[in-house]
């Protein structure tokens, strides 16, 4: 029976210009105009994954994102990679979303879309970076979920053996279909779209679902599905002494040696 | 007026950067040594992304992007390494000049070829007398039943030693042929490397084809016997200088991103370099040069694109290889003073950078034969 | 969801030991606990846990479950998931935090899902902050690589959880005289808890002091371009007895390992001195390092930002200080071994 595999992928601003995103105090909203969007890198691998998968069990890949309608770029860039069908959740209400409002939309659409064998995901995103929604939506559709995953050993088309990244070191997880699995960048190297992928993925009809289409209960979703709220910014609190030295290089370096004996740290 | 590039062209430009900062920047060093092997792999990856079939037919195994896309290509990939952009514009020259004067059998039997990678050709005009000046050459070829027999010389050819094809124009009695010369073919030699300064020929290395008592049969004829000047100049005047520009765009651009880079990092007198204001206003003339050759040379694409003719847009080609070229000897010059001590040292880049400019002052298409191109057009 | 108004804590082990992040939450936990008014509790889920469940209580906890079985010796997803939630729904607490290592933060999502309550990943800090009358747990995250510290609040779900990575929180002071309460939770578990099951663990040694472990760590960043490398930078580590680490850059130059990446992208720390040389100050590599006891900083350019989050500031060229620097170390006597 052919896979159905779905990839959640993200747009998310371009790593380069990080230094140039504010939040606003009054509204605690995100500043991102004019900063160029990619896909969030992580979110590539995934997609390299299920087109490998697809390659080698023959199925159907969809990639699926929740954002504002420019969000429809990154199922363009998936398209160009290779993917089956696009769909963008795209509503007013989806916005203010946390990862368990994001994990729940998510969830909701792949629910209605039909079956689901295996969920990819990037491990975490750029910004944010909490990688919370990949288990978040395995536990909304009743799947297990692996993260941090380096490899994937498929034994027979529903029997996979994962590795899985811990500090110094690595679990090995045995896992059957359906599940849901977050990937590391180190799993594979994925592939450029080619001048003939992108020609025929640009422009290339996107399904877009708003609310009502994408079903679940409106109380889950967005801000008002939202248990976590951004509650302001943090002044950094430093209460250093800002000392600084005087005098010639050879001065400084003994008045340097003293201090540090003085605070008592050698 | 619509500035903007479709989704298309962005997502071509971004795919061919990726492909250039990952895949191709962090071989350029070893790309660069002396008396390098020809990086085959290089063309086989370029064909493979679809970057020679820009701009040849569907039907022959193109995709037809278009000279745009062509452009864009040639432009990210000459800002991490010239040569290979150089390699990109040599790659499109036979190819065009079959698609546009070729007979069916020769579209069918070379184009694919090409597209795929499978084998490669270069443009041959030049000869030891001139590069510009056709009338210099003496005549090199006779007929003989349906075959021709051709003596002669091309110097200066990219990839000389490693191209399968050559498009050759050869003077003859009547006038000018094109013929398509493989390298196989009994009385073909290509050797003599030219040692020149720039990296530029170092993977895209140059060298002389000598026909000695070459029998090419007439099914090599490009076009028509006598009247190869109109396939050739095209080739020459449409796509390899429009690619010519493309190089210096990117060495341009690139040359500038380097110093700006570098004076934001900087720190002299307590404050990064840029803040003063004498160095500014060197960046702000870079600036305003790679945005001036950006717009020639998407503009003449776009022209192209609109199905304009070599012939009406000698005019456009020429100013924007002239301007992109000599924005890239002057960003380079600069960005090397805007470094200071660093400007020479080869972690920066910018020798190599500078050393392709000055090669692209005479290279595809010299500058002052440009300039009597835009004078004669502003004066007709 | 009413909360009975305890601070939990998921002590993660690994290999029979303790994660060193689980006994750094402990420090912070405790001094949650005593604002709330409330008890400090935690949670063991493993094998044959008895003297880590004694560590704990050495540590500072009052109460410690332990949900013990063989099966669970290693991390199994599900099955921890639905037994820390069951735990958490039968008692109520008001706050449970975990560390956010490789497996905590594969665990903590899925159990905040679980019980459809807010989770906050990466904190820098955790305090109390009075929101419509109650004491509510602030999470202060960074945001977009860094540039930006953000508080989060949950204002209304509970448990109130949060993952907080290691270096961020201090130890606190061990004492065999503490007392406390050992539970062991009666355990069933069911296959479907097994459907990703974890049949292996491979560790490999890390070579050299931790940088998590190390006392005092030299960080260097890109002004070591001007002296042709990181050669200095490791003498002076090697002179203060410490370890090194670096800044993106230095990580892109070749000089450190990723994995010594100190950062919003990288890693926290906060040894007793840090020394951050040849770097500006940026707020992503700061941020990583803020809670250090002392902080002294080596940078040519005077006006860096790196100047105004250290208690001591040398202006000069790397160069010419460092070679000084240590000279004046080595004359002064051997370093102390982390």
């Amino acid at each position: 029976m052919p896979l159905e595999i779905f990839v959640c992928v993200k747009q998310t601003p371009h790593p380069e210009h990080f230094s140039k995103i504010s939040l606003d105090p009054a509204t605690g909203s995100i500043q991102r105009a004019g900063i160029p969007s990619v896909m969030n890198p992580l979110d590539k691998n995934a997609v390299e994954e299920a087109l490998r998968i697809r390659e080698k069990f023959s199925g159907k890949v969809t990639a699926i994102s929740m954002g504002p309608p420019q969000a429809k770029e990154v199922l363009e860039e998936a398209y160009a990679m290779g993917v089956d069908e696009g769909v963008l959740l795209c509503d007013s209400t989806f916005a203010g979303a946390d990862t368990l409002a994001t994990a729940y939309t998510l969830a909701q659409a792949i629910q209605k879309l039909g079956r689901f064998d295996l969920i990819l995901c990037g491990n975490e995103s750029i910004d944010g970076a909490t990688g919370q929604v990949g288990p978040q939506l395995a536990e909304f559709l009743g799947i297990p979920h692996i993260t941090y995953v380096t490899r994937l050993e498929f034994q027979g088309e529903r029997e996979a053996l994962a590795t899985r990244e811990i500090e110094y070191g690595y679990l090995k997880v045995k896992f059957r279909l359906p599940a849901a699995v977050t990937v590391l960048k180190s799993i594979n190297q994925y592939r450029l779209p080619t001048v003939m992928d992108i020609m025929q993925a640009a422009g290339k009809e996107v399904k877009t679902w708003n609310c009502e289409e994408t079903g679940g209960e409106k109380t889950c979703l967005g801000l008002e599905g939202s248990p976590t709220r951004v509650a302001g910014l943090v002044a950094l609190q430093t209460k250093r002494k800002r000392e600084i030295l005087k005098g010639s290089e050879e001065e400084i370096a003994r008045m340097a040696v003293k201090r540090l004996h003085e605070y008592g740290v050698i | 007026m619509d500035f903007s590039f479709s989704r298309a062209h962005e997502m071509v430009r971004n795919m061919v950067r990726e492909y250039a900062e990952k895949e191709v920047g962090p071989k350029v060093e070893s790309y660069s040594q002396e008396g390098d092997e020809f990086p085959y792999e290089t063309l086989k990856r370029c064909a493979e992304l679809g970057l020679i079939g820009l701009i040849i037919p569907k039907k022959y195994g193109g995709n037809e992007m278009g000279y745009l896309a062509r452009m864009i290509a040639i432009e990210e990939i000459s800002k991490v390494y010239a040569s290979l952009g150089a390699n990109l514009r040599g790659w499109g020259l036979v190819p065009y000049m079959i698609t546009v004067a070729g007979t069916e059998e020769q579209k069918q039997k070379y184009l694919p070829a090409f597209c795929k990678g499978e084998i490669q050709g270069s443009i041959a005009t030049t000869e030891a007398t001139s590069g510009s000046d056709f009338g210099s050459f003496p005549v090199s070829y006779k007929k003989d039943g349906d075959d021709y027999i051709i003596n002669c010389r091309k110097v200066m050819i990219s990839r000389a030693t490693v191209s399968d094809v050559f498009g050759m124009m050869v003077r003859g009695e009547k006038g000018y042929t094109c013929f398509l010369i493989e390298k196989r073919m009994p009385g073909v030699q290509t050797g003599h490397r030219e040692k020149l300064i720039s990296t530029l020929s170092r993977n895209s290395p140059l060298g002389d084809v000598a026909l000695t008592n070459c029998r090419v049969p007439k099914s090599q004829v490009v076009g028509e016997e006598g009247k190869g000047l109109g396939p050739a100049l095209s080739t020459i005047g449409f796509v390899g200088r429009t690619g010519g520009a493309g190089i210096c765009l990117g060495v341009a651009e690139s040359s500038f991103d380097i110093a700006v880079k570098y004076s934001k990092e900087r720190i002299v007198y307590g404050k990064p370099l840029h803040d003063l204001q004498s160095l500014k206003f060197m960046l702000a003339d870079m600036a305003v040069r790679v945005e001036c050759s950006k717009l020639l040379c998407y503009q003449v694409s776009w022209l192209q694109d609109q199905g304009k003719k070599p012939v009406e847009l000698n005019r456009e080609t020429s100013m924007s290889k002239l301007f992109a070229s000599e924005s890239a000897v002057n960003n380079t010059l600069k960005a090397i003073e805007i470094l200071g001590g660093y400007g020479t040292a080869p972690e920066f880049g910018l020798i190599q950078r500078m050393k392709t400019a000055l090669d692209m002052i005479a290279a595809a298409g010299s500058n002052n034969v440009l300039r009597r191109n835009v004078g004669d057009a502003a004066v007709a | 969801m009413q909360s009975k108004g305890e601070v939990w804590v998921w002590a993660e082990q690994r290999a029979g030991r303790l994660m060193p992040v689980s006994l750094e939450l402990l420090g912070k936990a405790k001094e949650l606990a005593g604002s709330l008014g409330t008890r400090l509790v935690g949670t063991l889920v493993g094998d044959q846990m008895d003297s880590l469940a004694q560590e704990l209580i050495d540590y500072g906890m009052e109460k410690v479950y332990l949900i013990e079985s063989q099966r669970l010796k290693l991390y199994q997803s599900e099955a921890y998931a639905r037994l820390l939630a069951e735990l958490v729904r039968q008692h109520q607490p008001e706050i449970f935090l975990l560390g956010a290592t490789a497996i905590g933060m594969d665990l903590a999502p899925r159990v905040a899902a679980k019980l459809n309550t807010g989770l906050t990943a990466h904190c820098a800090d955790l305090y109390l902050e009075e929101i419509a009358g109650k004491k509510k747990l602030i999470a202060a995250v960074p945001g977009w690589g860094g540039s930006i510290l953000v508080k989060i609040v949950c204002p209304v779900a509970n448990p109130q959880m949060a993952t907080v990575r290691s270096g961020v929180f201090e130890r606190p002071p061990k004492s065999s005289g503490n007392k406390g309460e050992i539970v062991k939770v009666s355990t069933q578990l069911r296959d479907e808890d097994f459907r990703a099951e974890t049949v292996e663990i491979v560790e490999t040694k890390p070579t050299g002091i931790l940088l998590e472990e190390a006392e005092i760590v030299v960080g260097g960043g890109w002004g070591f371009q001007s002296v042709g490398g990181f050669k200095l930078a490791e003498e002076l580590a090697e002179v203060l007895g410490g370890t090194t680490a670096g800044t993106r850059p230095a990580v892109d130059a070749g000089w450190v390992r990723e994995d010594r990446m100190i950062g919003s992208s990288g890693k926290t720390v906060a040894p007793k001195l840090f020394v951050s040389a040849g770097a500006s100050g940026a707020m992503h590599f700061t941020t990583g390092f803020l809670k250090s006891k002392v902080i002294v900083a080596i940078e040519q350019n005077a006006k860096a930002p790196i100047f105004d989050v250290a208690d001591l500031g040398i202006v000069g060229d790397l160069g010419k200080i460092l070679p000084l620097l240590i000279e004046e170390l080595k004359k002064f006597g051997p370093g102390q071994s982390a």
